[in-house]
């Protein structure tokens, strides 16, 4: 039992965020089964926002189109993956995986979900002309604040997307990266966030992507909520720092606003972009104190946007507020597959 | 550097520039460092050549001696806005001050030199950032303090990152920061003497350039001719006295060349009398026949001779013989030279170069008339709001001649508009021209298309593609789409639209892949437009839009009867090899993936519910089954929204709803199903199915022509269904039939862009639309909307499947045996003259007098090959061969392998079927889709919708992709694959400073064939024998 368990997350790894999974060799040691691992991260905080640690996998419950869901992994913050199994009566207990090492199907945990992945995307559209400096000072800040994160890359857009810095656990090569952007031409935000949303999407763990943008878009092609269902559907938190400056485009605030919010991440408006510290400190709160939890949805025939709920389980947990995405859509074929080649072709030496 | 809305700016100012005819601007090399040679005059540009070029929007892989042309052009271009300086020339100009400073601190040793923290404040300063923290303390970090300066700093790209990391560590900081010498036209002095007034006084040329945008676009324009004729115009008239006819020198001036003391003049010696009564001066003294030329007219007739000196020489010999050289200059002059020829940033009249790089002659010499002469007096005689086309009419009443509808033409050029005679005329003779003479269209349908030209013409190409239609087919196509036109139920008309365009798309992509025999072309043509000749109702619509579905396939098909997969079909012909087979099933599922993503209902569901519906109307039950595939229509869903309808009203532009996806999703079939309805209701139901129908079919021509790289067709599902085929997005458009447009860009709360208009050009609509997500891997992809989408049309659009290996290898072939005969021509000046010859039909003037003296110096010659246009090596080897016949076979290996191949496989290897295969669609400039490599010069930038003729004039990449997959063993079918994956890589490459950057273009092409070579792009599939099958095509073209 405890290898068929390893196996689903295994076999899930490409589509972590909900998406469809893929399908093992049907031989004699292993069982052929599509899965579908979804995973949530979770923010428990009291009503001042400060964040609740120490939870258990037993104090929250989860449904999918309500219908219950069991949990598979837990993790809380930078802490190990706790591989679960549900026992005790009606399976509300839980007890943890052993992994044997040397055993090919087990994950290493170290390797999979300790710390995020933090894409940082930089609006450097004519928009961000008069505060560009500023801009970077700011995003070289954050890359420095960063505490608790696997890798960090860089990416700016302006009309098209220009992938700066790689995914690296090298903070240094994203500063520089920062200082080499260039500002200038239209603001195609949703674009380039599609397209980041899509590289975030082929990572396991917890991932995220920070905007920093002073918000209008003129030139985008995709809508704000294709870019949300996708981050939803692939698990990718969307953090957006931005000025009152964008306040004053009502559309790009709400957008800003529910975006986040719809993916489980935050909104965050300051003075200037030279007063972002306390935006800077709340992310990376919330990455170091997110709880990581995924379960293999039950039997569900709906095709298309499946909600889901995310409860304390407890009287004395009812005080507290929990923040994570709001469901998501099972992913196409198609798209899983031209992102695997993408992936395929990036690979290449 | 401050990446200004290039784009947009480019789309209005780069209409000037002709990179590709530069001093050296062919090279493909990085930034040279070398110093420039002594005996050439340099400029001296403070601190690296790096961060000028960033800031002065310059790319960073042109050689040195191409910096100071291209930041006169820019300069010029975007450095002022209505007389005053814009943002781009303040950053320019306050760097160049900043440089300075910190060439001052560099001091004698050319060398930034900090110590220590304590010794970067100066530094620090003149960066614009200060320390944070103080020296020593823990978080040590540049912080902004003056962010005009800062912005210089970064937008520069000074390492400011290497410093904060040495000051961090407390170790020196040592940056060299040498002045950059580049080369200048002539001598600095020639240039910072040319000013007046408050303009004059600049030691620098760059000081110069800046502030004197007559004297930067003079020196642009100067670089674009070929040395010995800028010698010889230095000398006389001199700089001065043509500085004011800059603008036309600019616009017009690239083909003036001066030999030998005399202007060569376009026609010959024969026609200078000619020219000397035009311009009033003889071409024999070049010093007062340029600026003549140039002013004359308001530069008239600089267009004039631009445009003669452009088109190849057998045409020019038409155009120049029988008095037409000068009849014609009149009649393009018209009586009034209002507006100028050098108004505004783009050249004018842009289809007289179409014209007279088009017309075609009879056997007798005259030009062709499609129809006869009596339908031309009456489209030149429709009412028009032109001055232009009333004046020419009040003056010239006669059109009793083929010459005098010639005359006509001519002088409607200076109109603009698409829909105008000239357009129909021109539109009218590629009809004709794929027709045999007692084909071609008889008057009536001349007629009949010319007074419907204004709404249909973009579905003419159809003709152009298929000569097999005939009138009739011509005529019942205009019938039909005038009866849609009339439906005045808007969403029945919508559908009928979309149904009838999508068929007739399909119809057209299983001709041009060969899959409809040529003997059913036209019948099934015919077969499938004639039921939409009368909808009246979306039940009716249904069946006649499955009706004409099953025409096609059953021309594509015959022998699968009802069970034919569409898909299938269009991923291509039916592939025996296991390359092909596999080529072809990858096509079906990138097919299906868009479909699938569209979340589009199939075929086969929509014609099983009409059917069951049938049924139950005829007063069968319903079955379990259809209810389930009720079930599937309703599995779309619209996406979760993120702003309340209030808000999507006060936020989003009067833009097309989201009404057709909406109406879908109402749609429930199994009340009617379950009730059971009556015959009435059940009938109703299978109309309620059209616009299921119409996405589907739709969302098939969508996928076929996915442009690599595509995002919105795979995250936007409702793309396809957006599209706007009644035009209600738009208040007071009728357009129907018109090229999609793309709206909706840049709205966030209006849904997503989508497409507006019919599905014509499509194609070219999708690559539009999806460019932007092809991430560019360098800053300045300047070229980007205006190029970007025919690169990808020429990707998209053409199939492989009938390239045979004898064929592809002799693509390569004539490239290889185009650069033999460059390589033997250094050694043979009688060679050398032939090919010279050849290639100033293709090449212009700068270009060729560079490859000319290339050719005189054996050494030169390896820098040269690279830098020659693969369109180039061909034409030179394929019209050599052709000339010259058994010349070209000594001359190298690949000459003779090339003989061999022709003379066993001559059809495979003839220009006609490689041309027909690897060359690009011209929709603007030969109005088809069909594919032809054309024998054109590059074409410049034009305004409008003349600006595709630039990008079609671009013929390389599929013949070098085809070389490439032929030197690396690659089978013909892999082409498919291939060919928009290159493309794509190309495309991310593209690192151009100007639009007509062609130097760019060939280096992105070379590095994404590199790329493939090293194995870094694609995971194509193994090909089974890729060494046999490279060397095959050889060994039995070394058999005799």
């Amino acid at each position: 039992m405890k290898k068929y368990f390893l196996l689903l997350c295994l076999l899930a790894i490409p589509f972590s965020g909900g998406g469809a999974g893929a399908a093992a060799q049907d031989d004699a040691s292993r069982i052929r089964v599509s899965v579908v691992l979804v995973q949530l991260n979770v923010a428990v905080t009291d009503n001042k926002g400060n964040y609740i640690s120490g939870l258990g996998p037993e104090d929250f419950a989860i449904t999918e189109d309500k219908i219950p869901e069991k949990t598979a992994t837990f993790e809380e913050g930078n802490g190990p993956t706790r591989r679960l199994m549900q026992v005790g009566p009606g399976g509300k207990g839980f007890t943890e995986v052993t992994e044997k090492a040397g055993d090919p199907t087990s994950l290493e945990p170290s390797k999979k979900f300790a710390g995020a992945n933090v894409f940082i995307l930089f609006d450097t559209s004519n928009y961000m002309y008069r505060g560009f400096v500023f801009a970077q000072d700011a995003i070289a800040d954050f890359i420095r604040s960063l505490e608790g994160v696997s890798q960090v890359a860089l990416y700016s857009y302006s009309r098209d997307l220009s992938k700066v810095a790689p995914l690296t656990p090298d903070r240094s090569q994203v500063l520089r990266g920062v200082r080499s952007t260039v500002a200038g031409d239209d603001a195609a935000l949703y674009n380039g966030l599609l397209l980041t949303v899509k590289d975030a999407a082929r990572l396991t763990g917890r991932k995220a992507i920070v905007v920093f943008s002073n918000g209008p878009d003129n030139a985008s092609l995709v809508p704000p909520e294709d870019v949300a269902e996708l981050a939803q559907s692939t698990g990718t938190i969307i953090y957006m720092i931005s000025t009152q400056a964008a306040e004053s485009e009502p559309v790009s605030t709400a957008v800003f606003e529910r975006m986040s919010k719809a993916t489980g991440g935050k909104a965050y408006f300051s003075k200037g972009w030279q007063d972002e510290k306390q935006a800077f400190a709340s992310i990376r709160d919330d990455l170091a104190h997110l709880y990581a939890i995924s379960y293999y949805p039950a039997p569900n025939s709906n095709r298309g946007w499946r909600s889901i709920s995310v409860k304390l389980v407890g009287k004395n947990l009812q005080k507290y507020r929990i923040r994570t995405r709001a469901g998501y859509r099972l992913l196409q074929t198609a798209q899983a597959s031209q992102s695997m080649e993408e992936s395929a072709l990036a690979a290449k030496p | 550097m401050m990446k200004f809305p290039l784009r947009t700016v480019a789309t209005f100012v780069v209409a000037f520039s002709c990179l590709s005819v530069c001093p050296s601007l062919c090279a493909a090399s990085g930034v040279p460092t070398t110093p420039a040679p002594p005996s050439v005059e340099t400029a001296t540009i403070p601190g690296p050549l790096r961060s000028f070029l960033r800031m002065a929007a310059v790319s960073q892989k042109v050689p040195a001696p191409d910096v100071m042309p291209l930041l006169a052009r820019n300069i010029f271009m975007q450095g002022y806005q209505r007389g005053n300086p814009t943002e781009y020339l303040l950053l320019l100009g306050r760097y160049v001050q900043q440089a300075r400073e910190l060439q001052i601190l560099a001091g004698s040793t050319n060398a930034i030199h900090v110590s220590n923290c304590d010794d970067a404040g100066t530094l620090v300063q003149i960066l614009g950032y200060r320390l944070r923290e103080g020296c020593g303390s823990k978080n040590f970090f540049l912080e902004t303090a003056n962010p005009e300066r800062a912005f210089l700093t970064i937008d520069s790209g000074f390492p400011l990152t290497d410093l904060e990391e040495a000051l961090q560590k407390g170790v020196a900081f040592d940056y060299p920061y040498a002045p950059s010498r580049v080369p200048v036209l002539f001598k600095e002095s020639d240039w910072t003497t040319l000013s007046a007034g408050q303009k004059k006084g600049y030691v620098n040329l760059v000081d110069q350039l800046i502030n004197d945008p007559g004297v930067a676009r003079l020196y642009w324009a100067m670089t674009k001719i070929d040395t010995e004729t800028r010698v010889a115009l230095l000398r006389s008239p001199g700089l001065r006295r043509l500085l004011p006819t800059a603008a036309a020198l600019d616009f017009y001036g690239s083909q003036i060349s001066i030999r030998g003391g005399r202007v060569v003049v376009p026609g010959g010696a024969w026609t200078q009398v000619t020219w000397r009564d035009l311009v009033g001066a003889s071409p024999d003294n070049p010093s007062e026949f340029v600026p003549r030329l140039l002013a004359k007219d308001n530069g008239w007739l600089a267009a004039y001779f631009d445009v003669l000196s452009r088109v190849n020489e057998s045409q020019r010999e038409h155009l120049v013989e029988n008095g037409r050289l000068k009849r014609f200059y009149e009649d393009l002059r018209g009586s009034d030279i209002e507006p100028p020829a050098t108004r505004g940033v783009f050249r004018q009249a842009p289809d007289l170069l179409v014209l007279f790089t088009r017309v075609e002659w009879e056997a007798n010499g005259e030009p062709h008339v499609p129809g006869n002469l009596d339908v031309w007096k009456q489209i030149v005689r429709q009412k028009t709001d032109s001055k232009t086309i009333k004046d020419y009419n009040k003056r010239v009443r006669g059109l009793d001649h083929p010459e005098q509808l010639l005359d006509a033409m001519v002088a409607y050029s200076r109109v603009v508009t698409d829909v105008g005679p000239l357009q129909i005329y021109l539109t009218m003779c590629e009809l004709d021209k794929g027709r045999v003479p007692d084909k071609r269209m008889s008057p009536e349908t001349v007629s009949l298309l010319a007074s419907n030209y204004a709404q249909f013409n973009n579905w003419f190409l159809v003709f152009s593609e298929f000569p097999d239609l005939t009138d009739e087919s011509a005529t019942r196509f205009v019938n039909v789409g005038d009866s849609i036109d009339k439906i005045s139920n808007e969403t029945l008309r919508g559908n009928t639209l979309g149904s009838l365009q999508a068929n007739i798309g399909l119809w057209q992509i299983l001709a041009r892949q060969g899959q409809i025999p040529t003997a059913q072309l036209n019948s099934s043509w015919q077969k499938m437009i004639d039921p939409f000749a009368k909808i009246t109702s979306s039940t009716q619509l249904f069946d006649a839009a499955r009706g004409s579905l099953g025409v096609l396939l059953a021309a594509a098909a015959p022998s699968n009867g009802s069970s034919v997969d569409i898909v299938e079909l269009l991923a291509g012909p039916r592939q025996d090899t296991p390359d092909g087979q596999r080529v072809h099933q990858e096509l079906a599922r990138r097919i299906r993936s868009v479909l699938e993503d569209q979340h589009l209902v199939s075929l086969e569901t929509l014609f099983a519910l009409s059917d069951g519906l049938s049924e139950m109307s005829q007063g069968k039950p319903a079955n379990s089954s259809l209810i389930t595939l009720a079930g599937e229509l309703r599995e779309f869903e619209m996406p979760r929204p993120i702003f309340t309808q209030s808000e999507k009203i006060d936020w989003a532009p009067r833009v097309y709803t989201s009404h057709h996806a909406e109406l879908q999703i109402q749609t429930d079939l199994t009340k009617v199903m379950k009730a059971p309805g009556t015959r009435a209701q059940l009938e109703a139901a299978r109309g309620q199915l059209v616009p299921f129908l119409r996405d589907t079919l739709v969302g098939l021509n969508y996928a076929y022509f996915e442009p690599p790289g595509a995002q919105i067709l795979h995250n936007n599902p409702l793309f396809v269904r957006s599209h706007d085929f009644t035009e209600i997005s738009v208040v007071g458009t009728e357009q129907f039939w018109q090229t999609p447009m793309l709206l909706g860009v840049g709205s966030p709360a209006g849904g997503g862009a989508y497409l507006m208009g019919s599905l014509t050009d499509l194609s070219y609509a999708l690559a539009m639309t999806e460019q932007d997500f092809i991430a560019p891997e360098n800053v300045q992809a300047l070229i980007w909307k205006e190029l970007v989408p025919d690169l990808l049309v020429s990707a998209t659009l053409p199939r492989w499947w009938t390239v045979s290996p004898h064929e592809l290898h002799a693509v390569a072939l004539y490239q290889r045996n185009g650069e033999e005969l460059l390589a033997a021509s250094t050694k043979d000046p009688q060679l050398r003259a032939k090919v010279i010859s050849i290639l100033s039909d293709r090449m212009m003037p700068a270009r060729l007098e560079r490859a000319e003296l290339a050719l005189q110096h054996e050494e030169d010659l390896a820098a040269l090959i690279p830098r020659m246009m693969p369109a180039d090596t061909f034409y030179l080897a394929e019209t050599f061969r052709r000339k010259y016949p058994g010349e070209a076979v000594s001359v190298g290996p690949a000459g003779q392998q090339l003989e061999d191949l022709s003379r066993q496989y001559p059809t495979e290897v003839s220009w006609e079927k490689i041309s027909k295969d690897f060359g690009v669609p011209h929709p603007t400039m030969a109005r088809t889709n069909s594919r032809e490599l054309l024998n054109v010069k590059p074409f410049p930038f034009f305004g409008g919708y003349s600006s595709r003729l630039f990008g079609e004039s671009w013929e390389s990449t599929n013949l070098y992709w085809a070389r490439l997959a032929d030197e690396l063993g690659y089978p013909p079918v892999m082409l498919n694959r291939l060919v928009p994956e290159l493309t794509r890589h190309m495309t991310a490459k593209i690192f151009a400073t100007d639009l007509e950057d062609w130097p760019a273009m060939l280096r992105a092409m070379q590095e994404a064939g590199d790329e493939l070579r090293q194995g870094k792009i694609a995971p194509l599939p193994s090909t089974s024998t890729t060494a046999q099958r490279q060397d095959q095509p050889v060994k039995e073209a070394n058999t005799p």
